[in-house]
């Protein structure tokens, strides 16, 4: 395929400023040879239709990735060396991607990125202890899993004294009274 | 733009395009958010949380960066925890956008090292649906002598499909695959693994049996579509089975779909629906799950139930804030207290029914109190409308006790 063709046909898929979130879309549409006239012409690309070109790259079957793994290699090295921020950050985070289906999160070369980190880094640190709200999977664990998780977690404070149980106590004993009869009349049956 | 990031004023930029455009701006403004999340704590989470959506997932690109550095943050030792919770609730909140955000999920995950295993989990993570021959491969992986770390499946998303998959009634799982679904929860729940320097050393299945025994039992009572009186029999079982918290939380979804089924109510007129008190017994043993309770409560305390008599929905709300008072006496105080004092603002709510909580609750309650709690439950006692007719039985008056403690707190003058 000619380089002017790939240019406008990611141009006409990927130039929507309106949805950041398409480069998906052209995934299946692509193959060994678009990758290839694509490093060609990747600098004639406006910056947002790189990033979202690279996003694709997320959404193609793993089969795929390992197949093509040097084209989209190619065209991250050439997103890394990118004059545009974003692109090179999104070229660096997905380096490691082909190779490995993860992310790269060795990034603190960029100094942007490295102090944001460090700043946030310090407040996570300084509010462990007063602010503890648990990650959601905490609510299904069984308290082992949960202890070798989350260590042993403080008491709730004690915001009164309880001089005697409410109603429900009450409800709760009529209740498996009922039962304890019911499923002996049902034995007995 | 940049200059009046430079200058410190991120709180000013709310445009959220110019905020995005350069990501020097952008990571300023993700870090005055973060940072305000974390000193807010959990309501200011929760308040916070849309706007947050709206700006981190204006592109993928911003999503991907936003979720990379949190990710880093979330893997220290100290305040990791709330840092992840946040990555969670930004998941989760995305995905209610439509947004596919599962291969990102997945690629930060430790998954991508176990191809089967991510392929399985990202197919029914993106579609939001299970499948059984997904289920089957995580099924058999989980099985071996070594399987994937437990890590893997314990994304909330997936726990939630599969609890919603046993729990939810009418919901039919091919009963020959029922088994594997009922496994990997239980494994997920129950399996610790122990690490030095990221090698794994041990795979502690101990209560993986106790735990697949105890959710099969228990999915089966609520699979039968059993009514009040039918199930009584079986309370007992229940009451000994929830305490396991995949199983509380498997009951707590039954009942919710069930209460909230509009003839519930007009087809269970006991003064106390059985399925209520199996919340009670939740919250008595899970706290994790106050939350939970609360927000089911709330929902049915809103609700208008106009098929009832206007006196039959009177006793049932009543019902329902006597739910909210065991909540509040098992721990979750603020929380409950709170909604009550909104309720009252609102002017919305029946004032005998705010008169007959801040009764019950003062039945039950005795000093020291905190600061925090008078504070928030002061105005509910202060005012005339509620507790100005308020006497006990034994003619003793609690509010004025409650008063006089507060004064000789130096809370009021």
């Amino acid at each position: 395929m000619a380089t002017g063709d790939t240019s406008l046909w990611l141009h006409n898929k990927l130039g929507s400023t309106d949805d950041l979130w398409s480069g998906k879309t052209i995934c299946s549409q692509l193959s060994q040879e678009k990758l290839q006239s694509t490093v060609a012409c990747f600098h004639t690309l406006q910056p947002h239709v790189k990033v979202k070109l690279l996003f694709s790259f997320l959404h193609i079957p793993r089969r795929n990735v390992e197949q093509w793994k040097s084209d989209l290699e190619d065209l991250l090295m050439m997103a890394i060396h990118d004059t545009d921020q974003w692109v090179s950050m999104t070229g660096e985070i997905l380096r490691t991607y082909p190779a490995t289906g993860m992310l790269n999160l060795d990034l603190e070369d960029n100094s942007t990125f490295a102090d944001v980190l460090a700043d946030l880094k310090k407040i996570a640190i300084k509010k462990s202890t007063d602010f503890t709200v648990l990650p959601m999977e905490c609510q299904y664990l069984n308290k082992t899993a949960l202890l070798t998780i989350t260590g042993q977690q403080p008491q709730p404070l004690k915001h009164f004294a309880l001089k005697r149980k409410p109603k429900s106590a009450a409800l709760r004993a009529e209740l498996l009274q009922k039962s304890s009869e019911a499923a002996s009349s049902k034995k007995n049956n | 733009i940049k200059l009046i990031s430079d200058s410190g004023y991120q709180g000013e930029i709310t445009s959220v395009s110019t905020a995005c455009h350069q990501i020097e701006v952008f990571s300023r403004v993700l870090r005055t958010s973060i940072t305000s999340m974390l000193e807010g704590g959990e309501e200011i989470m929760e308040k916070n949380l849309p706007e947050f959506t709206k700006m981190v997932c204006h592109g993928e690109h911003t999503y991907l960066y936003s979720q990379v550095l949190m990710h880093i943050l979330s893997q220290e030792p100290k305040g990791g925890s709330n840092i992840r919770r946040l990555c969670q609730e930004l998941q989760k909140s995305a995905s209610a956008r439509g947004l596919d955000v599962t291969p990102i999920t997945l690629a930060l995950s430790r998954a991508a090292a176990y191809p089967r295993a991510c392929q399985a989990l990202s197919a029914m993570l993106s579609r939001a649906a299970l499948n059984p021959a997904d289920i089957s491969v995580l099924y058999k992986m989980y099985l071996e002598m070594n399987p994937p770390p437990v890590e893997l499946i314990r994304v909330p998303a997936f726990l939630d499909l599969l609890v919603e998959s046993l729990f939810k009634p009418g919901f039919k799982i091919n009963p020959e695959h029922k088994s594997k679904y009922v496994y990997v929860l239980s494994y997920a729940a129950s399996v610790t693994e122990i690490y030095k320097k990221s090698v794994r050393k041990n795979i502690n299945k101990d209560e993986l049996k106790p735990t697949v025994q105890a959710l099969e039992k228990v999915q089966a009572l609520c699979g039968q579509n059993k009514n009040s009186s039918e199930l009584i029999a079986d309370v007992n079982t229940l009451f000994l089975n929830i305490k396991f918290p995949v199983i509380a939380y498997g009951v707590l979804k039954w009942v919710d779909y069930t209460v909230s089924d509009a003839s519930y109510f007009k087809l269970n007129p006991d003064t106390t629906p059985l399925h209520l008190v199996l919340i009670d017994e939740i919250v008595t043993n899970h706290l994790l799950l106050h939350q939970k309770a609360l927000d089911l409560f709330t929902r049915l305390f809103e609700s208008s139930f106009e098929e009832l008599d206007v006196l039959v929905r009177l006793e049932l709300k009543k019902t329902v804030l006597d739910r909210m008072v065991h909540l509040f006496s098992r721990g979750c105080v603020i929380p409950v207290v709170g909604y009550i004092r909104r309720c009252f603002v609102k002017q919305e709510t029946d004032i005998s029914l705010i008169r007959h909580f801040v009764m019950e609750i003062l039945d039950v309650i005795a000093p020291p109190y905190t600061p925090e709690f008078i504070q928030m439950f002061l105005p509910l006692i202060e005012n005339k409308d509620i507790t100005g007719s308020m006497k006990s039985d034994d003619g003793s008056n609690p509010v004025s006790e409650f008063l006089s403690h507060c004064k000789s707190d130096g809370m009021v003058s």
